[in-house]
């Protein structure tokens, strides 16, 4: 049984129409004219407990929008949605006990105080019984490495640090859910690590279901199997991370570095994609070709120094996925 | 599986918390207190000199004698330390910079708990109401009044601080329409200022512009309490003048309600 299930739901906003210019500031005030905008259209998906969900859309897909109504502070204009068998709006507080939700451009934590005055409160808050609140807080403090800010007020901590204790914060209740919305923004690479090995470990240790959105891919390569890819409002891609590369990442990259200089360089099935001194990246779709028979056309044509096959990374893939839409995954270059 | 758990009462635990949290945010700003404290030393001075001055070339009012009117002044200041302080304002600031949604997402009533955290800043200010008072007694010499008198103040009090605890809400709520709102409680503070009588009594003002303030929300937070104290109101009149005071209150704690309702779901529909 789904432990998050959304079946066509939907969100317009309701906003002022502004003409530029003065004029059009004074109209807007007097005789405003709305405009309906769907930031979310007929989205459906079921993630299972235990799951970690990559969410992913550029700016303005209806990332946020969506997150709102699971976490209960947004209606659906229509359609339905279940979070751990509840309306999450009908029944605000008691999903808030069930969710966790970490903002990396939001902190939940008291600016002037230290950290342990933060989760004391959240302990109160979410009702935690003594005993766990105390073995969660050393677990966290031991993968986290919180002991030595511990008692630092949080306006003194680095992003790295804040963000390390925003995730403690998150999961001192046990939450079923978490809901992380760019978790790892602005951080360096040894605190973004430190960040998804938590991440992981809190999925893997307590089966806690994880909806990840982020602009940093390789957050979702590492942490996610599963991505809803979602743009203009719509689904447009739903499965394994795997099925997206089979699918959509059919085009490679040969880069052959040459040995002397050519005027033209012209191989069958592959297009030049960029040129670089006596760098050439040549893509090539592997349905069309296979590398062998690049690599043989190329070492007769042509006097090499060094050649190499480069696999599409995820975001390459994505990124055409939007430029190009869903439809257009089978074409060729 | 997954059973709903039981709707349990409401606990006060965490608001009790989040008032102690905010009392300890407060003590970290001791460069403020101490502002504070010399602000209201200054003020004390500069009032005492404006009144003596006055009194000096003027007969003084029938119902106004000079110890009176400063009395006056100096409770009045002393109210102030605790009535200036806008309680609310992390409502307005979370609603400003959007953070308001995260409040959302916690398993609390989100008005309690800015009404917790504004208790909380009150109560450490009150701290500042002992050296103030001390200074009040031992150089000014404000009359003190008889126990049954004070105990009257003390309800007042009470009534206006609420009076004044609605009066901000509902201007901190405004920010769900505006995010800014800094003009309006500005203007708000001035009217406070004159026509809540924490300046210049309102007995002082002609009839009409009195008759007018004194039915005003801002009488109910100053004026009324002040009067009680300096013996200008009788007790004949205290029950018709804490009424109307409870008026206000019961008035300003429906709008705010309304207001909040409204506001709440601006957030869930609009999103905010």
């Amino acid at each position: 049984m789904p432990i998050i299930e959304t079946v066509e739901l939907r969100k317009v906003f309701r906003s002022i129409v502004r003409r530029p210019g003065l004029g059009g500031a004074l109209a807007a005030l007097f005789a405003p004219r709305y405009e309906e905008k769907a930031a979310v259209e007929n989205v459906s998906f079921a993630v299972e407990p235990g799951e970690i969900v990559g969410y992913i859309g550029p700016n303005g897909a209806g990332k946020s929008t969506t997150i709102k109504m699971l976490t209960g502070i947004l209606v659906p204009t229509s359609g339905t949605l279940r979070v751990a068998g509840l309306v999450p709006h009908e029944r605000r507080v008691e999903n808030a006990e069930n969710i966790g939700v970490v903002f990396g451009q939001r902190s939940q934590l008291y600016w002037d105080l230290p950290l342990r005055e933060s989760f004391n409160l959240l302990r109160s808050i979410y009702d935690v019984p003594r005993e766990r609140y105390d073995e969660n807080l050393r677990r966290f403090s031991d993968m986290l490495d919180l002991e030595e800010f511990m008692d630092t007020p949080v306006r003194q901590l680095s992003l790295g640090e804040r963000m390390r204790g925003d995730f403690a914060a998150a999961m001192l209740h046990d939450p079923k859910i978490v809901f992380l919305d760019e978790p790892t923004i602005g951080l360096d690479v040894l605190a973004k690590d430190a960040i998804r090995n938590f991440i992981s470990e809190v999925n893997r240790e307590r089966g806690t279901t994880v909806i990840l959105t982020t602009h940093d891919l390789a957050d979702v390569e590492r942490l996610a199997r599963r991505i809803i890819l979602i743009d203009d409002g719509r689904v447009i891609y739903d499965g394994a991370l795997e099925r997206l590369r089979e699918e959509f990442g059919t085009h490679r990259t040969l880069v052959v570095t040459f040995a002397r200089a050519y005027d033209e360089i012209a191989v069958n099935n592959a297009v030049v994609e960029s040129r670089e001194g006596s760098v050439v990246r040549l893509r090539f779709d592997r349905r069309m070709t296979s590398a062998e028979a690049l690599v043989r056309e190329v070492l007769e044509k042509y006097s090499i120094a060094d050649i190499a096959i480069v696999e599409p990374d995820i975001e390459s893939i994505v990124r055409r996925l939007y430029l190009d839409g869903y439809g257009s995954g089978d074409a060729p270059a | 599986m997954i059973a709903a758990r039981p709707r349990r009462r409401r606990r006060l635990a965490p608001y009790w918390e989040v008032m102690k949290v905010a009392i300890a945010r407060e003590a970290t700003y001791r460069f403020g207190v101490f502002a504070s404290l010399a602000a209201f030393f200054m003020r004390v001075y500069l009032l005492r000199m404006v009144w003596l001055a006055l009194y000096a070339h003027n007969a003084a009012p029938r119902d106004l004698p000079l110890h009176t009117i400063l009395s006056y002044a100096t409770v009045a200041l002393l109210m102030g330390l605790v009535l200036d302080i806008d309680q609310t304002r992390a409502l307005h600031d979370r609603l400003h910079d959007g953070s308001i949604a995260t409040d959302f997402m916690k398993p609390i009533s989100v008005p309690l708990f800015f009404f917790a955290d504004g208790t909380g800043e009150v109560l450490f200010r009150i701290i500042l109401l002992v050296p103030a008072l001390a200074l009040a007694l031992t150089l000014v010499r404000i009359d003190v009044p008889s126990p049954a008198v004070a105990a009257a103040f003390a309800l007042s009090f009470t009534l206006g601080y609420f009076v004044g605890f609605f009066l901000n809400f509902i201007l901190n709520c405004t920010a769900f329409w505006t995010l800014e709102i800094s003009a309006v409680q500005l203007i708000v503070t001035w009217l406070t200022d004159l026509l809540g009588g924490e300046i210049v009594p309102l007995a002082l003002f002609p009839a009409g512009l009195a008759r007018v303030a004194y039915a005003l929300p801002f009488a109910a937070m100053f004026s009324t309490p002040l009067c009680i104290y300096t013996g200008l109101l009788q007790p004949a009149q205290y029950a018709g003048a804490m009424g109307l005071q409870a008026l206000w209150l019961v008035l300003l704690a429906a709008i705010s309600a309304v207001l909040w309702r409204a506001g709440a779901r601006r957030v869930v529909v609009q999103g905010g």
